[in-house]
Order: C-alpha cells, then structure tokens, then sequence
C-alpha cells in the first residue's frame, strides 16, 4: 500500500517536474521569439530604406504566430508536452468558435432570421438581403425550421429529451430521401453501365486515306474493322475480371472453395492492391503537408531561400 | 507534341505500354479546359481550405491562368466556408496578376461561399438565381453581365471542383452530372486521400481529374509550357511552380520509405534466417 503510493507520488511528481520544465522551456522559446521578432522590426523600421517595403506590422504578427503554432505542434514528433498542448487547445478553440460564428453569419441569419425579420438583417447585418416577393409567406415558412431547431436544443432540458427526436428524424429522412437517388443514379447505375464495355477493344478506324481521299476495297475494310488496341484489351479484361472477383469475396451464400474460392482469393489481390494505392496517395499528401509547412517555416518566416 | 488531338483515356490508343503509362494522369484536365471554344463560360469551385492548399492550391493556380489564357470567362463559387478566401487569393495573385485585363462582371464573377452542401449544388443544377441572387459582395447576378442570364448549371461549358473532401467532386458528380449529364464538362482536381473515391468516376462521369501534388506538378508543367507570361515570366513560374517544388521533398520521402521498408524485410528475413538456424 505504501509502496504503491510512494510510487505513485514519485512518478506524479516526475511527471510534474518534467511538465515544469517544458513550460519554462516553452516560455523561453516564446521569450526568445518575441526578442527576434521585436529587433527585427525594429531594425527594418529604423535602419531599412524608406523606399524600400514598410513594416507589415499585422503579417508579421501572424506569421509569426502561425511559427510558432506549427513548431508547438511538432515539438509532438518528440513527445507530449505543454508547448504541444496549448497549440492543441487553440487550434480546436478557435475551430470550434468559427464553424459556430459561421454556421451562425451563413445559416442563421440569412436563412431564418433573413426570413422572419427582412427588414431588420437588411439594417443590421446583410444590406443585400434579397427582397422576397412573398414576404409572408416565407415569413410562415420560417417557423418551421425554428420549431425544429428548438426541439433540437431540448435535448440540453432535463425533461422531455424525447422531444428532440422528432427533429433529429425529420434530418436523417430528408438526408436519406435527398442521399438515395443521387447515390443510386451516380454510385450504382452510371457506374454499372461504365462497367459493361467491349472485352475487345479496338483502335479508333480511320474512315479515309492518307490523302484525305475515301479509301475504297481492302483498305475501306481495313479502315472499318480498325487495329486490335492490345493494352486497351487487356484494361479492359482486367476490370471486368477484378469488378467480379471482388464481388465473388464478398458473396457469402456460397462456401469459399473451389472456384469460387479461387475467384475470392484473387479478389483479396484486387482489394489489396486498391487499398495500398490509397494508402500510397494518402501518404503522398501528408508529405505534401509537410513540404508547405516546411516551406512556410524555412521561406516566409525565416526568409530562407 | 500536340497535346490537343491526344486521347483523353490516357495516352492515346496505341504506343507502348510505357509511353501509355506516361500520358495518364496529366492531360485530362488540360485537355478538357483545350477543348471547349474560347471564352466559354466555366465554373471553379474551390471546395477546399488552408489545410489542404500544399496540394490544391498548385491546381487552383494552374487552372485560373490556363482558363484566363483561353480567354473563358470564370464564374467563383465555394462550398467551403473558407474556399472564397482561397478564391480572393488566386484571383490576385493569379488572374489579375497575368491577366490585368480581366474585368469584374464580364470576364469573371465571385459568387463566393453559400452553406447547405450538397444541397446546394443541388439547387444550382435547376435554378441557380435562387441559390445565388447576388454575388459575394451583395451586387445582384442581373446587374453582372457574365451572369445575367443564367437560369442553371447548363449554362457552363466546363466546371471544375478543386476538392478536398465533403462537400466537393463527389456531390458534383452526383447532383450536377447526374441532372444533365451532357450539358457540360465536369472534372476536378483533388488530395491524395479522397482521389480512390474519384478515380471510378473517370472518364465516364468526369472528364479529368488530378490525382494531388504530381497532377498538380504535371499540370503546371502543360500550363506554362504552353502559355508562358510574356511579361512577368520569373513570378508566373514562381506562382505556377510550387507543385514542381513539392516533388522535391516527395521525391526524397519515397526514396527514404523504399529504402527503410528493404531495410525492415531484409532484417526480418535475417532474423528470421537465425531464428531458423537455432
């Protein structure tokens, strides 16, 4: 009992130490850059050619916040530590306050309120409201989505929590009426007639000589028939092979032996292959992501290169 | 080369398969802007933030001045909160940096931001004045003549989704070709990570797509090799080669991963070959 709370106390108190020490070390990474940063401004306000750039007080301000927030967040690479979190905390701060300022500015005021007082947002907030032609009725319109959106928010009383269902139904019908036929027209039946094509392909014919002159006989045939696209025939083979063995891995009515069993298996290829050219792009874009953040640290804040 | 007659399915129908294997991937795009008359009208949603402008914003760049080059007139929109800001950006940066004489209202038009996602490409589709009645700056679409007069989405010859996720190319295709598929060319370019979900959808239900930073790489390298900035040449290639740049460090990871993934099997091969030993 007591070694386990001696244990315990030391490793809380380590941990607090450490915690304490990259607090100092992120304020004096802090001190440090804002020493920098006030030199040299001062130097390029002070010492610079008048002709030459003005101080861009309010850039500068925020590239170099942007810095210091993208070093904060890889400082993780090494390991937890409040420099990161405090990165962490106003990164998802500042997420969460402008998706609800804008839902609010974007949604709100010119779908409801723009509704429900036109007048009064054309005064206040958007002058260039639309003037509607059937102001009444919009306004009567308007009452619904604020009904919905208040039983909505009854989920936060401490009664009548069923009250917020009706709402949250009303989303998930409309989102599945609107998501059905658009995923059914583009998803599955655009994509099962992109599917049926030609096993043989062939290249283009061309309905006429060299010369431009109509070709006649054997070449007219020739023109006609066209040349075997060998490479085309073999993409093509391959999609419909690969779009039917997929389907075979995932058909579950029959036992995986056999042929059937075979198919599967070379659908597990097919599968695979998709998912590491995914993964392949996937990581391709993170390096990406890297790259510019790099770019940003070395070329506008440090004026590298 | 001529890239104008070359087959939009990749490299044409004939040639090795190599030489086949190089025309995928960079032309589609290109082509497809190539092919609609000049001074068409096209529509660029920029379906994207900050957090993804390492891979689209190349694209984005790429596209406006190959579009402005054409002298197709560019109508903006966004379904991302934050894609008008990337939309201001490319437009001064970009278009009215290589194209000064670009006017607002005939030659291109900032719808900006409007919230609702799918549904509003949905509503676009049939009736666009109602989704938009203004621009993003409060002028109403009858006093701008570029827009004046459209009712939907066939009013464009060529829209593209610069996308980084939801709402962007996907819901483009499913709500906009989906209602007239022949009234115009869709394509898009988008991140590596949502580029599998597009790529089924090439070539029958989008003509072009560019697959993240090496679509953007390429595309810039088509753009400017064809229509080079006669007056400002150092800054076009600075602000049309940041995709080229981003190969560099991609080149150097890939190289890095390869070699610590040999790394990874020969050890485990070698332990494996001790292990076997005992």
């Amino acid at each position: 009992m007591n070694g386990t709370g001696n244990g315990t106390g030391n490793g809380t108190g380590n941990g607090a130490r450490t915690n304490h020490r990259f607090l100092w070390i992120s304020l004096a990474v802090l001190g440090a850059s804002l020493s920098v940063f006030g030199t040299a401004m001062a130097a390029q306000a002070s010492g610079g050619d008048a002709a030459q750039e003005t101080v861009a007080l309010s850039k500068s301000i925020g590239v170099w916040c942007a810095a210091l927030l993208t070093i904060g967040i890889l400082t993780f690479l090494y390991k937890d530590n409040p420099f990161y979190k405090v990165c962490e905390s106003i990164l998802i701060g500042v997420s969460a306050a402008y998706w609800m300022v804008n839902g609010f500015w974007t949604t709100l005021v010119p779908n409801l309120f723009g509704k429900l007082a036109p007048g009064l947002v054309r005064e206040v907030a958007i002058p260039s409201l639309p003037v509607s032609e059937t102001p009444g009725l919009d306004m009567a319109l308007a009452f619904v989505p604020l009904l919905l959106g208040l039983m909505l928010l009854w989920r936060l009383a401490p009664k009548g929590g069923w009250i917020s269902v009706w709402p949250l139904a009303f989303i998930i019908g409309t989102t599945a009426g609107i998501r059905l036929v658009a995923s059914i027209e583009a998803d599955l039946l655009a994509q099962a007639s992109a599917t049926i094509r030609p096993l043989v392909v062939m290249k283009p014919a061309t309905p006429a000589g060299a010369d431009g002159a109509a070709a006649v006989g054997a070449a007219a045939v020739a023109a006609t028939v066209g040349a075997l696209d060998f490479w085309g025939t073999v993409g093509a083979i391959t999609g419909v092979v690969g779009v039917l063995s997929v389907l075979t891995y995932f058909f579950f009515s029959l036992e995986h032996k056999g042929a059937v069993g075979k198919s599967a298996r070379l659908g597990v290829w097919f599968l695979m292959i998709t998912f590491g050219s995914a993964f392949g792009l996937t990581v391709m874009g993170r390096i990406t992501l890297l790259a510019q953040r790099l770019e940003f640290l070395f070329k506008d804040w440090l004026g590298l290169g | 080369m001529d890239t104008n007659t070359h087959d939009r399915q990749g490299g044409g129908g004939g040639g090795s398969f190599l030489a086949r294997l190089g025309g995928i991937d960079r032309r589609w795009i290109f082509l497809a802007i190539e092919s609609i008359p000049e001074g068409s009208r096209v529509l660029l949603a920029f379906d994207y933030d900050p957090a993804s402008a390492g891979e689209l914003q190349p694209m984005a760049n790429a596209m406006v001045h190959h579009c402005a080059a054409r002298g197709h007139k560019i109508v903006f929109m966004a379904l991302w909160p934050l894609g008008k800001q990337m939309a201001d950006a490319t437009i001064d940066d970009v278009l009215l940096e290589f194209h000064p004489n670009y006017a607002y209202g005939t030659d291109y038009v900032q719808l900006g931001y409007k919230a609702g996602n799918e549904a509003v490409v949905k509503l676009m589709a049939t009736n666009l004045p109602q989704q938009y009645s203004t621009d993003a700056a409060g002028a109403a679409l009858s006093s701008l003549p570029l827009v004046a007069g459209v009712q939907d989405l066939a009013a464009f010859q060529l829209i593209a989704s610069i996308s980084a996720g939801y709402p962007g190319a996907k819901e483009w295709v499913q709500y906009a070709n989906s209602a007239a598929p022949e009234a115009f060319t869709l394509v898009s370019g988008s991140t590596g990570v949502q580029v599998s979900q597009l790529l089924p959808y090439y070539p029958a239900q989008m003509e072009g797509l560019l697959v993240a930073v090496k679509g953007a790489a390429e595309y810039e390298m088509l753009v400017t090799a064809k229509y080079p900035s006669a007056d400002k040449p150092e800054l076009l290639a600075e602000r049309l080669g940041q995709g080229r740049v981003r190969m560099g460090p991609q080149l150097v990871a890939h190289l890095l991963m390869i070699g610590l993934i040999i790394l990874g099997n020969v050890a485990m091969i070698a332990g494996r070959s001790r292990g076997g030993a005992r």
